[in-house]
């Protein structure tokens, strides 16, 4: 019985062996890598579910939200949720997603409450993702749902009734059921010439840079604006002595700077750029001397304060020292002696 | 770019090389002028253009770089293209977002050959700009409904077996903006969020069985180590069949704007879904109806419901030469060249239409014909200034017939924003001028 029993295991390693000789390495772990503890998981397990799988202990109010939004959302998705140039309006457009422009909001789309939560603290707000305490996200997230009229004002939003909030579009989603539109592999007399419909490009709005300067290509859709924004955006550029498509053309030397400039220039490249690179919500853009110079005109002390207290102004909105209140006042001053000495 | 690499023996040779060689220039420049004041009283009205009468370099003159030399070795340690190629480089449309450092920037297919986005023109989409990470503190974990949580260096991920595979990534936005009317006069921002790379990497579901999935695990959550968190939810049968763990792309270690250390990929998914700068994934048995999967990348229909987990890039093409970038310059022989793609795997025919889709005419399949690839498709013809209506139609190998976009139009409205992969129409006018038009 044992030399019967022998044979046969011997036999199926043999066969194991000779006809899939790789199974016995694929079935085995590869064991690379370290066990997560719980703790390394906990710290990085940000993740939050529409049935509240994931919210951390907590709770906000909307009256305590409506401060920490003024101070670090309203500057893009302006003071009500209604949004400011092209970033993301969050409240409003009820009854406008059957229109020809639909206004996609937490309100009148999103269908769960635990994604604005979940979002927030992710990624929000936009200069400084993550630097908000649970708290906060709870307090923040009550008043955009408050923005949207899904709860009142006394609502206080805690980890325990975030899941039992109804949003107005929950039913609004169903599975892709793609594919939708049949075509047929017709070869002949396939569409009719004569109610064919020919519709052009409308002019002026692409960006013209694909074209070779002086080639034969014809040019469509130049348009003087265009070009002189261009203009002014590589003259921009050339001041500050930035590396651009074709800053070579110009002779332009960069300012030099004096030390707190230069110590500036580490907190405006970390916390200032994402707004005074491009011109955000008003914002003057480094280097921009048309943009400066108005402002340049007050007292820099008068600059420094604004940008360590906040500001709001026909010409623009700044957050208190643009939503980076981990920076020092100090840290702030050197921000702006740089953004000043270089259109000096 | 970095002198300070060359050994100074080969800098003095090369000056002593560079000076003779000015010497040969100098003679040359001699002979040019004798030749060039006996070419001035004879030769009047050729067919060459003036710019290139005055060119020293054509025949019958030898270029002068012909005649010197050029830069040695590691002058330039990691290489770039030709200067008088910097015109072929990824663009953005300025208005399509409120700022560069959550943006899109589209590939130059006009100027591409065969199948394979070279690394720097690949498309860029990213939510809170680059982050420059170092692959020694990378870390991606895996955890959730799974037997053992694990946390991998990126060492640990390179011991794994590696394979490596030639897949499109197209965001699914791409042509979004021609939903409601044609409104791009180019190609590149047309169709530009797409590219074609070979990636290597581990095969997801390699690394599933190395944490053990529970049985109740159906989901899983991707999320970046960015600012943005990016984060997107995907059935477990996906990961379990072609999606990859990605470290390196057409031979490099990924760039930093294509999620270096590492990132997911999705073969014949939107583009959002395979998560840059990986860092996490969770193991769940829901999906989690993240900010991009329900604000975003959700396709809403014109009776106000909406699409979710419209994954798939379904076929697609467009005709490349000629197009607004690339007018017809010369009567004759023409080669109609485009990319044709699809999400459910290979391509099996392109057809082309001169005349806005009345009639067609099968085109070749040129080079490799891959899975979730592009494919480059060709027809050879003749064009004498005849205006032209050109399109191109893509079939896979499931039967599916790319639609036109009065079909597409029919099924979901003009508010999708997303999965527009309509037949394109390029209207060719009689002087070779391509613009971009609509048939309805």
């Amino acid at each position: 019985m044992f030399r019967s029993l022998k044979k046969v295991v011997l036999a199926s390693i043999i066969g194991a062996a000779i006809t899939t000789p790789l199974t016995a390495v694929a079935a085995e772990k590869f064991g690379f890598g370290k066990t997560a503890t719980a703790e390394e998981i906990a710290g990085w397990d940000i993740d939050i579910r529409p049935d509240g799988l994931g919210l951390p202990p907590g709770e906000g109010s909307v009256s305590e939200g409506e401060a920490l939004y003024e101070q670090l959302c309203a500057t893009c998705h302006g003071l009500f949720g209604e949004g400011e140039g092209r970033w993301p309006v969050l409240a409003g457009g009820k009854g406008t997603l059957t229109e020809e422009r639909p206004t996609k909001t937490v309100g009148s789309y999103w269908p769960y409450a635990s994604t604005l939560f979940d979002y927030i603290r992710r990624a929000m707000p936009f200069t400084a993702p993550r630097s908000l305490t649970d708290e906060q996200v709870y307090h923040i997230t009550a008043y955009v749902l408050y923005l949207n009229e899904i709860v009142d004002d006394e609502f206080v939003l805690t980890h325990e009734n975030l899941a039992q909030i109804e949003m107005p579009n929950k039913d609004g989603f169903f599975v892709d059921p793609r594919p939708d539109a049949q075509n047929t592999r017709c070869m002949k007399d396939c569409a009719d010439p004569k109610t064919m419909k020919i519709e052009g490009t409308l002019k002026g709005i692409t960006p013209v840079g694909h074209f070779i300067e002086g080639a034969d290509a014809p040019a469509a859709s130049h348009e003087g604006q265009e070009e002189l924004e261009r203009e002014k955006e590589k003259a921009r550029k050339a001041s500050l002595g930035m590396e651009g498509d074709d800053t070579h053309s110009s002779d332009t030397k960069p300012a030099v700077l004096s030390a707190k400039a230069q110590a500036g220039k580490e907190t405006f490249d970390n916390a200032c750029k994402a707004c005074h690179g491009t011109g955000i919500a008003g914002s003057p853009k480094l280097g921009d001397h048309e943009a400066w110079a108005p402002r340049i005109k007050q007292d820099l002390s008068v600059l420094i304060d604004h940008a360590v207290k906040g500001f709001s102004g026909s010409s623009g909105i700044m957050p208190p020292k643009g939503g980076r209140v981990d920076l020092s006042d100090e840290q702030v001053a050197e921000a702006v002696v740089y953004m000043v000495e270089l259109v000096k | 770019m970095s002198k300070n690499t060359k050994v100074p023996s080969t800098r003095e040779l090369m000056a002593q090389l560079a000076k003779e060689s000015e010497g040969l220039s100098i003679t040359d420049r001699r002979d040019f002028l004798r030749k060039g004041i006996l070419a001035a009283g004879g030769v009047a009205g050729t067919v060459f253009a003036s710019k290139a009468a005055a060119s020293s370099n054509l025949p019958p003159m030898e270029p002068t770089w012909g005649k010197m030399l050029g830069h040695g070795v590691v002058e330039y340690p990691y290489g770039q293209p030709s200067k008088y190629e910097s015109h072929v480089v990824r663009r953005t449309v300025p208005w399509l977002t409120a700022e560069s450092i959550s943006s899109i920037s589209m590939s130059p297919l006009h100027d591409l050959k065969g199948i394979i986005t070279p690394n720097g023109l690949v498309f860029e989409r990213y939510h809170a700009g680059v982050p420059q990470i170092d692959p020694e503190e990378h870390r991606l974990m895996i955890h959730g409904l799974v037997e053992r949580p694990i946390i991998f260096t990126m060492e640990d991920l390179m011991r794994f077996p590696s394979v490596s595979e030639i897949k499109f990534i197209e965001c699914p936005a791409n042509g979004g903006m021609e939903w409601k009317g044609a409104q791009m006069e180019a190609l590149q921002f047309t169709h530009g969020m797409l590219s074609c790379c070979e990636w290597t990497g581990v095969p997801l579901r390699v690394l599933l069985d190395e944490v053990g999935i529970k049985p109740e695990g159906k989901w899983i959550l991707a999320e970046g180590a960015d600012g943005a968190h990016m984060s997107r939810s995907i059935p477990l049968e996906k990961a379990l069949d072609d999606t990859l763990v990605v470290y390196a792309q057409n031979g490099e270690m990924l760039r930093p704007e294509q999620g270096y250390p590492l990132r997911l990929l999705n073969p014949g998914w939107e583009g959002n879904t395979s998560i840059k700068w990986l860092r996490r994934l969770e193991v769940g048995d829901k999906p989690w109806y993240h900010r991009e999967e329900t604000s975003k990348y959700t396709d809403l229909m014109p009776d106000g419901r909406a699409r979710k987990f419209s994954f798939v890039q379904e076929t697609n093409s467009v005709i490349t030469n000629p197009c607004p970038e690339n007018p017809i310059k010369n009567s004759g022989l023409i080669e109609i060249e485009g990319l044709a793609w699809s999400g459910r795997g290979r391509i099996k025919q392109v057809d082309i239409s001169f005349d806005g889709g009345v009639s067609w005419v099968p085109a070749n399949l040129k080079g490799l014909v891959l899975s979730k690839s592009l494919t480059r498709f060709s027809l050879v013809t003749k064009w004498n200034g005849q205006p032209w209506l050109l399109q191109s139609r893509a079939i896979d190998e499931t039967g599916y017939v790319q639609p036109t976009l009065k079909q597409l139009r029919e099924a979901r409205g003009g508010n999708s924003i997303y999965h527009k992969n309509s037949i394109h129409t390029w209207k060719v006018a009689n002087n070779g001028e391509v613009t971009n038009v609509q048939i309805s």
